[in-house]
């Protein structure tokens, strides 16, 4: 292992750190990756852009060892390599960070860091090791208590013991798949320092993303994907936001804000609620109203209540206090069929095996939500996912498939075609809650979604958007509620609210004390 | 050079059909070597096992008498595995559904007309089933309590309640005319299916055939079936859609348990015609677990297989009289074993398909 002794000065002549040559990789039916190129130089953050099924994380697999081209191969400082496993990739210095964190709660951070390293003797040095961590930290701006127990540690510190693990490792290539996807605006901040420190080494990053705001700040080249192809690949300095975009997706794109409508009466209407889990409040007396015609945002950091507060509110898990009206019915208590029955439609955070079950077709998954009689009406599933793959445009060989087989984007679709239907109309639901509407989504079906809530909320129907993208929340947000630590910390008008107020709220910091 | 297993990301069904058909080849391979050994000729052993369950009249309706209970557990083991639920206890739910099919023979059958009498049997047989399988059900569904466990450990009560209502006691169940050897009271004509003519099989085939459809209806089509699918496959979606994941699992677990008691309700109708524990204590629950488990859930293949298995058991016992090579009789269990052995080892080859490297390059295979 080595650490890597070069200078912050890119030396053009210098071959790349890492490279992908004219890879290639074949799944059945799907050319997932066509002759790829793809070179990272050292000292440089280059980020991979694409939506989701453009191959990216193809490409980042093959690059860490997780895959292996069916044509081409990987270089390293301008060497062949073969990698059979993300482990010979570690032993090359090609450090994965994942977007699911992989680190065992009851260890301490230094424990999780040397986790699998086959380098450790069989007897530890735990004082030597807590000291190397924390030397790390200090050196990449990555501040972390080596013995401090993992399941204490917030998200975004979490995602600092991954870092430094790789680092630790002695990683002179590093990948980071989507990593500001739960991080809050000042933890994105402080992720991107760390990035500078570790490129300052002469390492290379590798930057997996498909936020064009971040990518424009954080990489210093960004090579486009779509459709198994490099579309093209840019400085930052010579591109824009749009350009990308357009690379991205293949034709322009509106990114466009909806707002200004005039909510009416009351549809959805929280009070005082309290979700008790493993003793603590994790809703803790929350009051919402959510009007007809109204779309309203829950921002926060991952874990601050959002995924009770949303299961409270749709029934599906008991309320300690505290009442739930939907349409005029008071459903508290009363189970996810009841709040259907008044009107509600829901679309949970876990498509994959909650909003959807794996193990069934696509037609009697639209089934799932549907009232139910002594026979199941499969003709009416069928019905209702052909006109769903036709209108929605999901990509699926049939009707009759898993919902497990679906890429992400396609069964959120599946997913919002089955909970949207008839919205607004007689019969349809009439208060929608999404959580997380767009992740993972590309950018054209991320529009197609943002279109459907704003149809719904042009319906009538009150729209209860729950994310942890603020970007998200506020373009399609009327009004913002901020949850921190299952409270409202803050509530307003989209309009009214600046980015950073929402950000400290966000972070628990009441206004005019300064962030850390 | 290194061998590696890469998952296929299309299952087919001829990958999935072909499963058991060839691990009962490698089986019977298997079993060639131990049959080598003993100085017999597998070809001459496997040419006997197969006349005497498949070619001969009587070697066939035996074979589909054996058939009976086992399509009765395998579909007992189906309806929960593919639910991921593990009731292993089948062969306890069959005694005991014995035990209720015998006293309502006995009990309440005798001034019944025949149709009616067995219909009793039968339905105090499942229900006698469904009430062994009660204490698990309710355990599992309520507090997460492993239903292997407990179904396996209610199978050994029900084992020696059985044996003792016939050895250990003057019960209701004991013929009180078999004092030196004990036996079990016998139950009525009407309570007992009619013969096919001068065989051994009965109409308990047709019922049995009748409940497999009655299962794959009530799988495929209905809501309760569609109920067990979604907590089968994915608890949470259940809680999310509003169905109960504890009364599905309740309901299954019955379901399985009552199906489990059916099969020593036809095998009392049928064949013992008495609570008969020298007669039942032939594993028909535990094979019905190999049975399902072959069959892949499919309530049609559980007719198939139970049939194939049946006539293996059935031939162990014409082996032993193969003129001039006295083949044990456990060579038919031991195939029996070892075709889901290589069944559960070629579900791997199912969805993963093996390709080796050789220097970095893959070849799939």
């Amino acid at each position: 292992m080595t650490d890597s002794a070069a200078g912050s000065d890119i030396v053009p002549s210098q071959p790349a750190a890492i490279a992908a040559v004219r890879v290639t990789k074949r799944f059945p039916g799907v050319l997932a990756a066509d002759r790829v190129d793809f070179h990272v130089e050292h000292g440089e953050v280059h980020t991979l852009l694409g939506e989701n099924g453009a191959g990216k994380s193809t490409v980042a697999a093959m690059l860490c060892g997780l895959y292996q081209p069916d044509d081409g191969h990987i270089e390293l400082n301008g060497a062949r390599v073969d990698l059979r496993s993300p482990r010979e990739g570690l032993a090359h210095g090609i450090g994965m960070v994942h977007q699911h964190f992989r680190l065992v709660d009851r260890f301490t951070v230094a424990e999780n860091v040397i986790l699998g390293d086959p380098h450790q003797a069989h007897v530890l040095n735990p004082r030597e090791i807590e000291s190397r961590v924390a030397e790390i930290g200090d050196r990449f701006g990555l501040p972390i208590d080596p013995r401090a127990t993992t399941s204490d540690l917030t998200v975004g510190q979490r995602q600092r013991v991954e870092i430094v693990k790789v680092l630790y490792r002695g990683a002179d290539v590093l990948l980071l798949d989507e990593p500001t996807a739960v991080l809050t605006p000042h933890e994105v901040d402080a992720l991107f320092e760390t990035v500078s420190a570790i490129t300052a080494e002469g390492k290379a990053v590798v930057f997996i993303s498909h936020k064009l705001g971040e990518v424009m700040a954080v990489s210093d080249r960004v090579t486009v994907m779509r459709a198994g192809a490099v579309t093209g690949e840019v400085a930052t300095a010579d591109t824009d936001q749009r350009h990308l975009a357009e690379l991205m997706v293949g034709r322009p794109v509106e990114a466009a804000t909806r707002r200004g409508s005039n909510p009416t009466e009351a549809a959805l209407v929280a009070t005082d609620l309290t979700v008790v889990a493993d003793g603590q409040n994790v809703v803790d007396n929350v009051s919402l109203t959510v009007k007809h015609g109204e779309v309203l945002g829950i921002a926060g950091v991952a874990g601050n209540g959002q995924r009770p507060l949303a299961r409270a509110l749709a029934g599906t898990t008991s309320v300690d206090s505290g009442t739930v009206v939907i349409c005029g019915s008071d459903v508290t208590g009363k189970g996810p069929r009841a709040a259907r029955g008044a009107g509600l439609a829901f679309v949970p955070e876990d498509r994959l095996g909650t909003g959807l079950v794996p193990g069934l077709s696509l037609t009697d998954n639209m089934l799932l939500t549907r009232p139910r009689s002594f026979f199941v009406d499969r003709k009416a599933g069928r019905t209702e996912a052909e006109a769903a793959i036709e209108s929605y445009e999901i990509k699926t060989p049939g009707t009759e498939v898993t919902a497990a087989v679906l890429s992400g984007g396609n069964s959120q679709k599946v997913l919002l075609a089955r909970e949207l239907a008839n919205v607004g109309e007689p019969g349809g639901p009439r208060v929608v809650i999404v959580s997380s509407p767009t992740r993972g989504l590309d950018i054209g079906a991320a529009e197609f979604v943002r279109g459907l809530l704003h149809d719904a909320r042009e319906a009538g129907a009150a729209v209860l958007i729950i994310s942890e993208d603020l970007d998200e929340v506020r373009s399609l947000s009327d009004r913002v509620a901020v949850l921190y630590r299952g409270r409202v910390a803050l509530e307003g008008n989209t309009d009214e609210l600046e980015i950073d107020t929402i950000g400290l709220a966000m972070a628990g910091v009441d206004e005019g004390e300064a962030p850390r | 050079m290194s061998f590696r297993l890469e998952r296929r990301l299309e299952v087919h069904w001829w990958n999935q059909a072909l499963t058991p058909v060839l691990s009962i080849l490698a089986a019977l391979a298997f079993g060639a070597v131990f049959l080598l050994f003993e100085g017999f000729n597998p070809f001459t052993v496997y040419k006997a096992l197969f006349e005497a369950s498949f070619t001969s009249k009587f070697g066939i309706t035996d074979s589909l008498t054996v058939a009976v209970p086992l399509i009765l557990t395998g579909l007992a083991a189906a309806v929960v595995f593919r639910m991921g639920l593990f009731n292993i206890g089948a062969e306890g739910q069959l005694y005991l559904g014995a035990i209720f099919a015998a006293w309502a023979g006995i009990a309440i059958a005798d001034n019944l007309p025949t149709v009616l009498g067995v219909t009793v049997v039968l339905i105090a047989g499942a229900i006698g089933g469904a009430l062994w399988a009660l204490p698990a059900a309710y355990f599992k569904a309520y507090f997460g309590t492993s239903e292997i466990i407990s179904t396996l450990m209610l199978t050994f009560i029900a084992l020696f309640l059985m044996r003792y209502l016939i050895f250990g006691s003057h019960s209701y169940w004991r013929d009180p005319e078999s004092a030196t050897f004990p036996q079990g009271r016998k139950i009525p004509e009407t309570a007992r299916f009619e013969l096919w003519g001068n065989t051994r099989l009965h109409w308990g085939l047709l019922v049995a055939i009748a409940i497999a459809a009655a299962v794959w209806v009530l799988i495929k089509y209905t809501s309760i079936g569609y109920d067990m699918n979604v907590v089968g496959s994915a608890p949470e979606s259940a809680r999310y859609a509003g169905i109960s994941v504890r009364r599905t699992i309740m309901l299954a677990i019955l379901l399985s348990g009552a199906l489990g008691g059916l099969a020593g309700a036809t095998e009392v109708a049928g064949r013992s015609f008495s609570l008969d524990p020298n007669g039942l204590e032939l594993g028909l629950g535990f094979t019905g677990i190999v049975v399902a488990s072959l069959a892949r859930y499919n309530p049609w293949a559980v007719i198939l297989v139970a049939t194939f298995l049946g006539g293996l058991r059935n031939a162990g016992v014409a082996l032993q009289s193969l003129p001039g090579e006295r083949v044990p009789v456990e060579v038919s269990l031991m195939l029996q074993g070892a075709i889901l052995l290589f069944a559960i080892g070629g579900e791997v080859f199912a969805r993963y398909s093996l390709s080796y490297s050789r220097s970095g390059k893959v070849v799939a295979a």
